[in-house]
């Protein structure tokens, strides 16, 4: 076996993971699916939203970003020198798409032929920049209908608003794509410069799946790469604010056309930023557990609700964790936002009272099991979670042994923690009022 | 290569698609119940699976049922109803992990379909009709679910430009049918609407997965033991044919940041017809790609809009394309479309274009065989529309086409409704 290369098994999945490391610094991760007609690559580099103040060491000086600029680079690498990166991989039958998330930006394809030509020109059109005045220019104006369109979607405007009101300064509370304000201020030598650093090998990863041979895939990736003249890369400084315990502001309306009231609650957490990378993943997925017994189908409060119409099916509670911020958040639409407000954070003073049962606690652990397993049938959900898992410092598939490994006094503890009326937060989003 | 189904019939006779493969991690079971779409009709249809998901005589409320599936590794129920073309289709699936991941046998495959039977076999009833209080709640579900159509501004518009242009056509129904229509429903009259659809409508079930096939019709013959009738009534086929005379337009004002722009045309061909491959390539070169037309002119060239593209409904053979655009830009925009439309009539096509699209379509066919989901919808279209294609043909199909073909396709094609939904004031009823 080469040197480079690393075997990550799974026996409950039956998968093994084939996992390289190349000069200068990039991980490459193959999953063989033999049987699969579509192979899909995606190439990811830890530069998501949040990451707007940064220096590289040794050099002290600070580079403070607008808004947005994470998801702009995403949307102008699909542009180069040649013209548009879309229409190429179109001559190759395959179907390129790229994402930005708090943390991440992903670039991928999938295809079901001429894959190492696709390959090849993902990782190439990801390493060959091309900014100029004249195209950031008119991404500011398709950009600008990207966040106008969003500014509509009453879901994803009280999830940012309820953000907001949970955080003061961490900059997640900012949304993904900025302002048509903030994206005015990106100019062409800002993209180079956040290009220059955040898009050095060692700063990304590649996880390709599919009925392949992984040391081929090996050979080629580590091909295209050799020869680029890459340097080695101080390390990146990502500079967050202090964030208070406090939450920023406690309730958020907004109006918009809406059918009835929207409502998501939020618990900051502020244990978070104290955590190494494990403890984050068993914080996580123990909160999994403690919201899915809390707020879950199959639990008394949920069809309580669900009978008295003040919640429907879409009604759910989720976490989220980063390495330096982490929340609860539990709603969805309903005609009493004050009531289901009440109802949830009763549910939560009684949780700490009654704790769980040990047969609740089993049969959530398999509920959670075996939603892992079903979705093991997507090659994307594999590449794309794999990833962020692996820009966190976790490894993905230590999900179902950790899941064996939790107890439920575990549960019942962080949830204490967690769940803290004192550090909560709630957004509202309104129908118009009657004039 | 591509795997297929074998079909079967259970004793009762419904119909059994069964696709053996190792490829995925799951059992996926569907049950797939046929109505026409009516506006008499589309309400009680679309309450019938909200009202039985609700719970059975075995599981007789949603949590004593959830905790039965979270027990078998969180297997997910689900019963839905689906508009498609002018078929109205009651769907129930229920898909577990297979066992051989759960270092067990835990016997999921007749421990599911039996859920999944239980829940639509056996329902739950009190005084010759379905449980009262499941009834009245569904109903208020469905009418919030109804107004929430609004929500999401894109979806609402595509909803409107179609109540629109097919009003007085079976297709002008929405899949939820009208508030109104939920006043006159009852238990009594649901339940009775349950035993007619499901003693004669055609029921179609499918089964994915690592089984054999003895093993799947013993599980399904057990689980739906139900009785049918021998004879099934026919359902109408969808009318594709409806002339255009002249365009219509309409605007309508909300408190929006963004407008939206929704162009509703007619094809005149179905799925079954000899040019559905024609006008896959046809709307695929125009609109459905990041490499097509639209996207590269209104968005790329001329920064209008986020999002344009065209979607086909494949039965009724409607094309519609849309975008989000500044108001003030609505001119420039249909200017831009306008112009692509006629490209595809003149047959302005590069040798780039066609075989990019061409190459598009058969990546999405190919990729189809990866998905349970995808690969029992692609063979419920089938059904509804008249005519089986295996993977091959389409992608066959779609190798032959070339510019005459487009062009014929493209003549064909009528602009019939344009519907603006446009930033102003309105939207709080």
């Amino acid at each position: 076996m080469p040197e480079n290369l690393r075997l990550i098994e799974n026996r409950e999945l039956h998968e093994t993971l084939h996992h390289y490391r190349f000069d200068p610094g990039l991980d490459l991760y193959v999953l063989p699916r033999p049987g699969y007609q579509k192979k899909y690559a995606v190439f990811s580099t830890r530069f998501g939203s949040i990451d707007n103040r940064f220096r590289v060491d040794p050099d002290p000086t600070v580079t403070e970003l607008p808004d947005g600029v994470a998801h702009f680079l995403e949307h102008k690498l699909f542009e180069d020198e040649r013209g548009n990166v879309f229409d190429r991989f179109a001559a190759l039958g395959a179907s390129p798409n790229a994402y930005t998330s708090f943390s991440q930006t992903s670039y991928l394809f999938s295809c079901t032929a001429n894959f190492e030509q696709s390959l090849d020109h993902l990782l190439n059109f990801v390493q060959e920049p091309y900014f100029t005045e004249q195209t950031v220019q008119k991404e500011q104006g398709i950009i600008g209908q990207e966040i106008k369109m969003y500014e509509d979607h009453p879901h994803w405007r009280v999830f940012f608003n309820l953000l907001a009101g949970l955080y003061q300064k961490h900059p997640a509370r900012n949304d993904i794509a900025g302002t048509v304000e903030s994206i005015s201020k990106i100019t062409p030598e800002l993209l180079y410069r956040c290009y220059n650093t955040f898009y050095h090998p060692s700063n990304m990863a590649v996880f390709v799946i599919g009925d392949l041979d992984p040391e081929q895939v090996g050979r080629q990736v580590e091909a295209n790469l050799s020869g680029r003249g890459y340097g080695s890369m101080g390390k990146i400084v990502r500079l967050f604010p202090e964030e208070p315990a406090e939450i920023n502001r406690q309730k958020t309306v907004q109006e918009l056309v809406v059918s009835e009231p929207i409502i998501f609650i939020g618990f900051k957490d502020n244990g978070v930023t104290k955590l190494d990378s494990s403890s984050l993943m068993r914080r996580e997925l123990l909160m999994e557990l403690v919201l899915d017994i809390l707020f879950g189908s199959s639990e008394k409060l949920y069809n309580d609700l669900y009978r008295e119409n003040l919640i429907d099916e879409n009604f759910g509670a989720e976490f989220a964790a980063d390495n330096n911020y982490a929340y609860a958040m539990i709603g969805g639409e309903t005609r009493d936002p004050d009531q289901l407000y009440q109802r949830v954070l009763e549910a939560v003073r009684e949780f700490k009272k009654e704790g769980i049962s040990d047969e609740q606690f089993e049969r959530h652990r398999r509920k959670i099991l075996g939603g892992y397993i079903r979705r093991f049938n997507s090659l994307e959900f594999i590449a794309n979670n794999y990833l962020a898992y692996r820009f966190r410092g976790n490894e993905m598939f230590d999900l179902p042994s950790l899941l064996q490994d939790v107890k439920k006094e575990e549960a019942v503890r962080v949830a204490e923690e967690n769940l803290d009326p004192s550090y909560h937060a709630l957004s509202l989003v309104m129908p118009p009022q009657e004039d | 290569m591509l795997t297929n189904y074998s079909e079967h019939y259970l004793p009762n006779g419904i119909r059994l698609l069964f696709m053996p493969t190792d490829k995925f991690k799951t059992i996926s079971m569907a049950l797939f119940l046929h109505q026409e779409l009516s506006p008499d009709l589309a309400a009680r249809s679309a309450l019938l699976p909200a009202v039985l998901e609700q719970g059975s005589r075995q599981y007789p409320d949603k949590l004593t049922l959830q905790r039965k599936l979270e027990n078998l590794y969180g297997s997910d129920l689900a019963a839905d109803i689906v508009k498609s073309g002018e078929r109205h289709v009651m769907a129930f699936s229920c898909e577990t992990p297979h066992d051989k991941y759960l270092g067990q046998n835990g016997d999921l495959l007749s421990k599911g379909m039996s859920v999944l039977g239980s829940v639509t076999g056996d329902p739950l009833t009190e005084n010759g009709g379905f449980k009262k209080d499941y009834v009245s709640q569904e109903k208020n579900q469905l009418i919030k679910d109804i107004r929430a159509m609004l929500n999401d501004k894109g979806t609402y518009a595509y909803e409107r430009c179609i109540a629109l242009m097919c009003a007085g056509e079976r297709f002008g129904t929405y899949k939820l049918g009208s508030i109104e229509d939920y006043n006159g429903i009852d238990e009594e009259a649901l339940f009775n609407y349950y035993k007619r659809v499901f003693y004669a409508n055609p029921l179609d079930l499918y089964v994915i997965g690592d089984l054999e096939e003895q093993e799947v019709l013993e599980a399904a013959g057990e689980a739906f033991n139900f009785s049918r009738s021998e004879e099934q009534g026919g359902l109408p086929a969808t009318e594709v044919d409806r002339p255009v005379t002249e365009v219509r337009y309409h605007e309508e004002s909300m408190t929006v940041n963004q407008a939206k722009l929704v162009l509703g045309f007619r094809t005149y061909t179905a799925y079954g017809d000899e040019q559905y491959c024609p006008l896959l390539v046809y709307s695929g070169i125009l609109g459905a790609f990041p490499h097509s037309k639209l996207f590269m002119q209104v968005r790329e060239e001329a920064g209008l809009a986020y999002y344009v593209h065209s979607r086909l409904e494949k039965h009724k053979g409607l094309m519609v394309i849309s975008a989000g655009i500044n108001y003030q830009d609505y001119g420039e925009a249909r200017d831009i479309i306008d112009r692509q439309l006629e490209d595809m009539v003149s047959g302005a096509i590069s040798d780039k274009e066609l075989d990019n699209t061409r190459q598009g379509l058969i990546n999405s066919l190919r990729s189809q065989q990866d998905s349970p989901a995808r690969l029992i919808s692609s063979h419920l279209d089938g059904s509804i529309g008249g005519r089986t294609y295996t993977a091959e043909e389409l992608i066959a199909g779609i190798e032959a086409v070339g510019r005459p073909e487009i062009q014929a396709v493209a003549e064909k094609i009528k602009l019939d409704t344009v519907y603006v939904l446009r930033p102003g004031k309105g939207g709080d009823k």
